[in-house]
């Protein structure tokens, strides 16, 4: 399938359900589409479009939303699905089910941005360690490192 | 009865800080799980505060092995946002480095795997040869490790007929080598023995785990980006993906030597097919916004890079996602069911790419199986302790 096939074909079966269908380069195909429907339309690329690949799910702080991109490739095109949750209450259902390979990059979203993921088999943190702190969540651009003074013990000799 | 074996993140057998918790009933292990982040630096962030420059360097810094992938998968999407494409020469180059560094990388990992195996001597020949193309690579970019070949917009050093020569020179002993190699390590009754039947992976499993690289490929799937995406180059190289269909440790072994032969006939193309003119185009300092996403093919699998700007000197978010993060998922399920002695031979056969840092280990008792974190201090003093009761070595001399 050529890329406006492949975007004529979504437009067919999503109907109004794509917010926003673009083909901005060769083999790259973004569709974006409310959060609810995310767990059917994964599904529809994984059954219809050869998606069964997850590259990765990136994360994006918008200011009052967040941005979730899920990059699936498949040998026609990789296509992005993208959706935004409000900041106050970030939740999004988990596609675990659907592509079991997912359970990463959702651990590594629910710690980096503080999005709750309903549903996903493993909620432990990903990277960061054990201690550090609840509702801190670094990838948030109003999160600032801040260095801790060093501390030698004894002082400075 | 069931035990639980820490491994990591400081262990003998694995090089790299990772955590692996295994679940034994006698050798069998029945269960296992994984802790990362023992490496984790906070690099996207700091992405964040640097320059489209600068975060070339930085994401070279990611990796020690696969350093060229991630620049080059950055590259790709920077110069896309930018609308800037680099010469044909500078393209050339760019993934002559990329095919060099498959080379070591795999020669690397054939090593490992012999290693881990039990059989040495291949792992002396394998290493051996790989100082044929790190020289190779030091000829090109001055670096053995981190090249810093790639800008944005092209590549800093170009090519002379006399280091054309030299590669070719190089890759000839490489290919008569790793032909050699191909026939003891396929024929090699007990090499074989040992790797065969071990850390099963199904395709199914491997396509619903998202299984990336050498792994996906060594279960069958035929899934390489050079040939799913053919970005830069690739579609005027003649190349095919190898795969096989065993399944286990001996099927990665096998695709990374068929890959070396490919790689080897790619760079042969690629320098005999250099075109002239220049090496790079100027870049603009600032990209209007937009967002990138780009894959790459690294010696380990699929590399992604997103990176989106907001019209300024610096990216609004780069993300990364290094391809050993993607069979992390299929790791867990090749070590279950598999014995003890297997785990450094699955483990290493991901060839995975992690580095270290850490503070707390946590110690099972084996008998009770009462879980302590210990910090690093105190088991420290415990085998300063030890120490001291141990037979006195004062005695010893330094041979030099």
């Amino acid at each position: 399938m050529s890329d406006i096939e492949i975007v004529e074909s979504l437009k067919r079966d999503l109907g109004e359900k794509a917010l926003e269908l673009t083909n901005p380069d060769r083999r790259r195909v973004f569709l974006k589409v409310a959060a609810p429907e995310l767990v059917p339309t994964v599904t529809l690329l994984r059954d219809h479009y050869d998606s069964t690949h997850l590259s990765t799910i990136s994360g994006v702080d918008k200011g009052e939303t967040f941005e979730l991109l899920y990059h699936f490739a498949s040998l026609a095109a990789s296509i992005t699905v993208r959706t935004e949750i409000p900041r106050a209450e970030p939740r999004i259902a988990s596609i675990c089910a659907v592509i079991p390979g997912a359970v990463l990059y959702e651990r590594e979203i629910q710690e980096m941005f503080g999005v709750t993921v309903e549903g996903v088999p493993d909620t432990r943190r990903l990277n960061l360690p054990d201690d550090w702190p609840d509702g801190q969540y670094p990838l948030r651009k109003d999160w600032k490192h801040v260095r801790p003074a060093e501390v030698i013990p004894g002082g400075k000799s | 009865m069931s035990f639980q074996i820490p491994i990591g993140p400081q262990h003998p057998a694995l090089k790299e800080p990772i955590s692996l918790r295994m679940t034994v009933e006698g050798e069998v292990i029945t269960d296992a799980d994984i802790r990362l982040g023992y490496n984790h630096r906070g690099l996207e962030k700091l992405a964040e505060e640097r320059t489209w420059i600068q975060n070339l360097y930085l994401t070279e810094r990611i990796c020690g092995i696969c350093s060229h992938s991630h620049t080059t998968c950055y590259v790709q999407a920077v110069e896309k946002l930018m609308e800037i494409m680099p010469p044909r020469r500078g393209l050339y180059i760019r993934y002559l480095v990329s095919e060099l560094e498959r080379v070591h990388s795999h020669l690397l990992w054939l090593g490992v795997a012999g290693h881990e195996a039990g059989f040495d001597s291949f792992f002396m020949y394998t290493w051996r040869d790989r100082e044929i193309v790190m020289d190779l690579l030091e000829m090109i970019s001055g670096n053995r490790v981190h090249y810093s070949m790639n800008t944005i917009g092209g590549v800093r050093r170009d090519l002379d007929e006399g280091q054309k020569a030299k590669i070719l020179e190089g890759i000839v002993t490489l290919r008569k080598r790793s032909e050699y190699y191909f026939g003891i390590g396929a024929n090699e009754p007990s090499f074989v023995a040992r790797i065969a039947g071990v850390g099963m992976l199904t395709k199914q499993q491997a396509i619903d785990l998202c299984a990336v690289g050498p792994v996906a490929r060594a279960s069958g799937v035929a899934r390489d980006v050079r040939k799913e995406d053919p970005y830069a180059v690739y579609d005027e190289l003649d190349f095919n993906i190898c795969t096989s269909d065993s399944c286990d440790v001996l099927g990665r072994v096998v695709v990374r030597v068929l890959e070396l032969l490919q790689s080897y006939n790619m760079i042969e193309q690629m320098v005999k097919g250099l075109p002239d003119g220049d090496i790079v185009v100027k870049a603009p300092r600032k990209v209007k916004p937009g967002e990138a996403f780009s894959r790459y093919e690294a010696p380990r699998g699929e590399n992604v890079h997103y990176v989106k700007s907001n019209g300024s000197d610096k990216p609004e978010r780069l993300k990364v996602r290094a391809p050993t993060l993607g069979n992390y998922p299929a790791t867990l399920v090749m070590l279950r069911k598999g014995f003890i002695a297997d785990i450094p031979l699955i483990f290493a056969a991901i060839d995975p790419c992690i580095c270290c840092a850490e503070r707390a280990v946590t110690l099972i008792n084996g008998r009770s199986g009462e879980e302590s974190v210990v910090t690093m201090s105190d088991l420290r003093r415990q085998a300063l302790a030890r120490s001291k009761n141990a037979p006195v070595k004062g005695k010893a001399v330094w041979p030099f």
